[in-house]
């Protein structure tokens, strides 16, 4: 392939694979991936049945050099964290060069070089050992800026999504076959409308997370409220096993109250919660997923400095990971899920909950509601 | 007919042995005057043919039979694998032919200093300096002997004579292989990759795997898969192409001169982009994987490519003195499609 005479639609090179693998990784649920192309960079997406869908955008910081041509002209789209979110700029024009391919096999492709094994049984001549800068020396290979290279091509449309791994005198290629792009929407998220935001680390999510798992549950509910303007968030699962929860209760240091309405009191940042946002404070919150979905994104919450919970007024869940892949440079990830129906939703629930307040007794108002339930 | 020898490198033994084994449970084991032959020709795959100087394993060395002081043996590799790996601690080891209720056996006479085991097995209960001193007093000297008796079948003369090394033409392309290791993972990845791509389509022609391997004159390995979803491949550029010897070549230089190889020198490039003067063959890449495991051995390996026919890989085993090296021969066919 003369990629040289053909100027194909993209052409990226980085000195690593490592950044998109491990951003890929985040989002290996499924067997084929949808891949966009435009002037900010590639974005991967996967999708589960149309109750859960991920993705993962690669910045085009994340390589040396990235060149576009788009085949129509298209105004530039940026994305930051308010709104990467959201695929606006993925809107009806249909010259963004957009297609599936293989995502296993991409990952595998990947990490030929046995990037992954940082610390086993990693053999001597793989590259981009994170300790290795540190604890190699200056004869690493990373260090002495050999050769190694990721280049990814895309030449027109129909044509393989083609990527190059060099390290000294080994040449990998690997050719993706390009599917057509399944048609299925994105499961529709108003940003707009929120019912609940709360920012906070993502392995704290993680661990909640995978506490809850050893019980296998079915079903993962969210519960938020602000209670003297306190906030409150809990995870909850249950299924056959039976149920647990994981509280975050947000009670460290706290600066007198300010004179906004709760909902937008913005907590220091040495909270749990960094921020907290509900449309109705004087409600309890609640929404159900699929556990088995949520814990998908377990890889992402575990790599991840940061993850924005957000819940629309129709009660989809959109998880937002600030991924780090490399000091300084910051990716995101982002997943949506579908939530489940509740069929045992009613006002009684909601004003026994709230009736129960009290300053010190988050846990037991909790758990009497859940033994009534039962 | 007798067999006794000291064994005095049983790491190298111990290695041949596990990586022989992956390919087939039984051994030829053929032991001369000169040298120690070990065969594999399993029903299906790669075959064998070892041929170790008798230095590069053994001390001590005596072999005495009626057919020429030459023993046919067929040896469970298995076996014979776990009583070597008993003796990798041992000070010395000793190998012979016996014989028990009539049951022709190997035994493996290992001695071992117990001072290796004795923590766990007497502990002392005072404080670890105490202990080392009561070793170094007492246990240190008293010696372990253990006897590992592996089964075996004596084959006569007349069951081996029809077993001989497979005739091939001369190669297209020779060509000394990267590190086994590094091949070796990268191999397995791409099995690997295959298997998934499989796995989505239909179930029953995700068993095979086929791998392509291809080399040329100029220093170029190449390495390739392909499947529903991807192809991939993997090029290797400055490696080195042996000179052919006149000595060992029918008809001296001029064998040398219309020797296929000389041909496929004129045909393709260093940087491995052209598509011409590949000599390939397509393996099994499972099949492959197991070949690989000789890797551990750490010897120089020469590629020898027959075009669309087979592949001969000749695994040099790393000696001290280097004068007459021990060789491992691997005999992979190639599949049509």
């Amino acid at each position: 392939m003369d990629e040289e005479d053909e100027l194909p639609l993209l052409t990226a090179v980085s000195s690593s694979a490592r950044q998109l693998y491990l951003l890929l990784r985040c989002i290996n649920f499924a067997e084929k991936a949808h891949v966009q192309i435009n002037e900010g960079g590639l974005q991967f997406s996967v999708d589960e049945a149309s109750v859960m869908e991920g993705s993962a955008f690669i910045s085009k910081d994340l390589f040396t050099t990235y060149t576009f041509r788009a085949p129509a002209p298209q105004r530039p789209s940026q994305r930051e964290i308010g709104d990467s979110d959201d695929e606006e700029d993925e809107d009806p024009d249909e010259t963004l060069p957009t297609f599936q391919i293989s995502l296993p096999a991409l990952l595998e492709t990947l990490q030929i070089f046995g990037l992954t094994d940082t610390n086993t049984s990693k053999p001597p001549w793989a590259r981009d050992n994170p300790a290795s800068t540190a604890t190699g020396g200056a004869f690493t290979n990373n260090v002495l800026g050999m050769n190694n290279m990721c280049r990814i091509a895309y030449d027109a449309p129909g044509s393989p999504l083609s990527i190059v791994l060099t390290e000294a005198t080994i040449r990998t290629t690997c050719n993706l076959t390009t599917y057509e792009p399944a048609f299925n929407e994105e499961i529709p998220f108003d940003r707009q409308a929120l019912a609940l935001k709360t920012i906070m680390r993502g392995t704290w999510l993680y661990d909640a997370v995978s506490e809850l798992s050893s019980t296998s549950p079915e079903k993962l509910t969210l519960w938020a409220r602000t209670r003297g303007r306190k906030p409150y968030f809990a995870l909850s699962s249950s299924g056959t096993l039976g149920s647990a929860r994981v509280e975050f209760n947000n009670t460290p240091i706290r600066p007198p109250p300010p004179s906004n309405p709760p909902a937008d009191t913005p907590p220091p940042a040495s909270n749990l919660l960094e921020t907290f946002q509900l449309s109705d404070p004087t409600s309890t919150f609640r929404a159900s997923y699929k556990f088995s979905l949520i814990q998908r994104a377990a890889r992402a919450m575990s790599v991840a400095t940061k993850v924005s919970v957000r819940v629309d007024e129709q009660g989809v869940l959109s998880l937002q990971f600030m991924i780090e892949v490399e000091a300084g440079k910051v990716s995101f990830v982002d997943f949506r899920f579908v939530p489940l129906v509740e069929e045992d939703e009613n006002e009684g629930d909601e004003t026994q909950f709230l009736g129960g307040e009290g300053e010190e007794s988050d846990g037991s108002v909790m758990e009497d509601e859940d033994e009534r339930r039962a | 007919m007798r067999f006794k020898a000291q064994i005095h490198n049983i790491h190298t033994f111990t290695k041949l042995t596990a990586s022989l084994n992956s390919l087939g449970p039984l051994a030829w084991l053929k032991l001369g005057d000169e040298q120690v032959c070990f065969t594999i020709i399993p029903e299906q795959g790669t075959q064998v043919w070892a041929v170790l100087s008798i230095d590069a394993i053994f001390d001590t060395y005596a072999v005495q039979s009626a057919a020429n002081n030459v023993i046919n043996l067929e040896v469970p590799l298995g076996p014979l694998n776990r009583a070597l790996k008993s003796a990798l601690n041992a000070t010395s080891a000793q190998i012979r032919l016996t014989k028990k209720d009539n049951i022709p056996l190997l035994a493996l006479t290992i001695a071992t200093t117990s001072s290796n085991n004795s923590y766990s097995a007497f502990p002392t209960g005072g404080s670890r300096d105490d202990g080392t001193m009561f070793h170094d007093q007492f246990a240190a000297n008293r010696e372990t002997i253990i006897t590992q008796e592996v089964p075996v079948r004596v084959l006569a003369p007349d069951t081996v004579s029809g077993l001989h090394e497979p005739q091939t033409r001369e190669p297209d392309v020779h060509i000394i292989l990267p590190p086994l290791m590094q091949l070796k993972s990268i191999s397995d990845r791409f099995t690997k990759l295959a298997l998934a791509g499989a796995k989505t389509s239909s179930g029953a022609a995700a068993t095979r795997t086929r791998l392509d391997m291809a080399a040329n004159m100029h220093g170029c390995l190449r390495m390739s898969i392909k499947t529903d979803a991807m192809s991939i491949s993997s090029v290797w550029t400055d490696l080195a192409n042996p000179e052919l010897d006149p000595s060992q070549v029918a008809n001296g230089d001029m064998g040398i001169a219309e020797h296929p190889s000389t041909r496929m020198k004129l045909l393709g490039s260093a940087d491995g982009r052209s598509e011409e003067g590949w000599a390939s063959v397509r393996i099994d890449g499972k099949d492959w994987g197991k070949v690989m495991s000789v890797g551990r051995l750490g010897g120089r390996v020469i590629a020898c490519f027959c075009h669309e026919h087979a592949l001969i890989l000749y695994v040099y085993l790393p000696t001290d003195g280097g004068e007459d090296e021990s060789v491992l021969t691997y005999y992979i066919s190639s599949y049509s499609a």
